[in-house]
């Protein structure tokens, strides 16, 4: 300790180690980001730019033409407007669907209840992509191929959802719900002015991971989706994957676009975000 | 007289009324999970004895359709694939976010929020669309990855053909993936870290263990119960895998030869291109199978008292 020489060789040491650290941690988080730099970068050049033989990473020509082929040719707007419609409606049937029946099953005593929570959680174990061909079926019975019906029905309920729910509404204290039914509320009365505003950060993070499922599910439009309108955004990325040798500008034009909407219900609810992911992870 | 209910109770019971709210909703949730989970369940165990294309006739065929299965080489290839990608997604995906996690751990303040969202941002973006960003990135011979390694390596640019050769293929898939959620790891990591106290490491410095030493008998074992919920999640989602395999092997999915050709494709491409319904149920079966043992597996891990 007394010796001063001893002290800077610590601190010499110490320092390294840190900036060391810091050199890692900044190369290993541009090498993570890379990919997306590169993509919105090269959205911009001209399609036979972007994969040449001759490599530079900025454009040489900013241009928007591949923007405006994919809205023209692609009609990636229309793919827009699908998907939106899919995704926010699903969102919306799966939020008031789960709390309501988290209520339901938290809070409420009925006969065949455990019955019936059964089959919601066994539900759970069988993810859609299990039963797609009966549910092709059924879909297809009900004539709703190329149909927003077709689309979003077999994701109106979410197991998954009705037990986050019924886990949040487990910490509602059951005297708040007393004490609004001795005042004469109804169940539904309670249900929307008791039991939503509880858990409405809940909902936030319920929502978000439902809106981002649903924006990239894939499968299941491909068995809905014959014709060109009802095309969601990952069917028409799809096409592109079939001919990116010859359309490399405008798929990276496409890809920003549809990863676009996620970077803005990012920026609102981050916490929520995060906090909803790692509950749960990603679907594969 | 003893068998009788006391006739007051049963008064009592039939006197409640009945909830216009319980009934609404549970009758809902009664119709749709009977309608989406429980009936195409039993219905695709039914189509798995069958033989259908949709258009002709049905005709029961008992048990072939498993028997073809199990003689099918592109299901047992799909089968490993699912495994192998279970393999890789695990170990890999743990230990490059446990390693970032570790590092991000050690830095404080703006630089620490900053590092998060720079491995963060993968995560806010959209599998299909990323997916295809990564195959124009794995272009062939010209590509960016190929100039890279061949610039920083000098491999042969005629030798990195990635996606295309069937020796790499699945792998390029898999790394690609473990990017993508490297950031969601991360953060369940380093929340995790976050609630070891600082106890725990002042009294191992002063027994004198050393950095490494504190990670592996500290920090490791107290993260298991974020480790096992990983692992369940990544199992899970390997064996359901299809997205990126889709987006990135082009047409027919699932190539070059069947080289990453993973289950829930198989199932679909049996299906909807080869118009064998039951053979593409029967597929699923062997998934659910799989699925629900892995459920099993995980409950059990979850139910055992973690301590140190």
């Amino acid at each position: 300790m007394a010796n001063p020489k001893g002290m800077n060789r610590y601190r010499a040491v110490k320092f390294a180690s840190k900036f060391s650290l810091h050199l890692v941690l900044i190369l290993g988080g541009l090498l993570m980001i890379f990919p997306l730099i590169w993509m919105i970068v090269s959205s911009f050049k001209p399609s036979l730019e972007v994969i040449s033989v001759e490599f530079r990473f900025f454009p040489k020509i900013w241009t928007l033409r591949n923007y405006s082929r994919v809205f023209r040719e692609v009609q990636i707007g229309r793919g827009y407007v699908n998907s939106i419609v899919v995704s926010s409606a699903v969102t919306a049937f799966v939020l008031l669907s789960a709390t309501a029946s988290g209520y339901l099953f938290a809070k409420l005593r009925f006969r065949g209840r455990d019955l019936l929570f059964f089959l919601v959680l066994a539900s759970v174990m069988i993810p859609p992509q299990i039963i797609i061909i009966p549910l092709y079926i059924l879909i297809n019975k009900f004539g709703w191929i190329d149909k927003y019906q077709g689309l979003v029905f077999p994701f109106m309920m979410n197991a998954f959802g009705i037990f986050l729910m019924r886990q949040f509404m487990y910490g509602i204290p059951s005297d708040l719900i007393e004490a609004a039914r001795i005042d004469g509320a109804t169940d539904f009365r309670i249900y929307f002015s008791v039991i939503i505003p509880l858990v409405r950060s809940s909902i936030a993070v319920l929502g978000i991971l439902i809106f981002l499922w649903t924006w990239d599910e894939l499968l299941w439009p491909l068995v809905v989706v014959h014709g060109n309108e009802m095309k969601t955004l990952p069917l028409i990325m799809a096409h592109f994957t079939q001919a990116e040798q010859q359309f490399p500008g405008e798929s990276l034009a496409a890809a920003t676009l549809v990863i676009g909407p996620i970077l803005v219900v990012y920026a609102f609810f981050q916490r929520h975000f995060v906090r909803g992911l790692s509950m749960t992870g990603l679907k594969g | 007289m003893l068998k009788q209910n006391p006739p007051a109770l049963r008064v009592e019971k039939r006197r409640r009324p009945l909830n216009p709210f319980v009934l609404v909703v549970a009758l809902s949730v009664l119709i749709y999970y009977t309608l989406v989970g429980a009936w195409p369940f039993i219905y695709n165990i039914w189509l798995t004895f069958r033989k259908t294309d949709m258009i002709t006739e049905d005709k029961f065929i008992g048990l072939r359709n498993y028997k073809y299965l199990i003689g099918d080489p592109v299901f047992w290839k799909s089968l490993w694939h699912n495994f192998y990608y279970l393999g890789v997604m695990v170990s890999v995906g743990i230990i490059t976010s446990l390693v970032i996690a570790a590092l991000i751990y050690r830095t404080r303040g703006a630089m620490r929020k900053v590092y998060t969202a720079m491995f963060f941002a993968p995560v806010v973006t959209s599998m299909v669309a990323i997916a295809l960003v990564w195959t124009l990135l794995y272009f062939p011979k010209i590509g960016v990855f190929a100039r890279v390694l061949s610039g920083l390596f000098g491999i042969s640019t005629e030798r990195l053909t990635f996606l295309q050769s069937t020796t790499t293929a699945l792998l390029c898939i898999m790394i690609m993936d473990i990017w993508r959620d490297t950031g969601i790891r991360t953060v369940i990591f380093l929340a995790g870290m976050d609630e070891i106290p600082d106890s725990l490491y002042e009294s191992a410095r002063i027994e004198g263990a050393s950095n490494l030493r504190q990670f592996f008998r500290i920090t490791i074992p107290l993260l298991t119960p974020q480790l096992i919920f990983i692992a369940a999640i990544y199992s899970i989602n390997a064996i359901r895998v299809y997205i990126p395999v889709y987006m990135m092997t082009g047409s027919p999915p699932g190539g070059p030869a069947n080289s990453t050709m993973v289950l829930t494709l198989f199932m679909y491409l049996s299906a909807f291109y080869g118009m064998r319904f039951g053979y593409g149920s029967a597929t699923a079966m062997v998934m659910f199978v799989i699925l629900f043992g892995l459920v099993l597996l995980e409950i059990k891990a979850f139910q055992q008292k973690w301590e140190y």
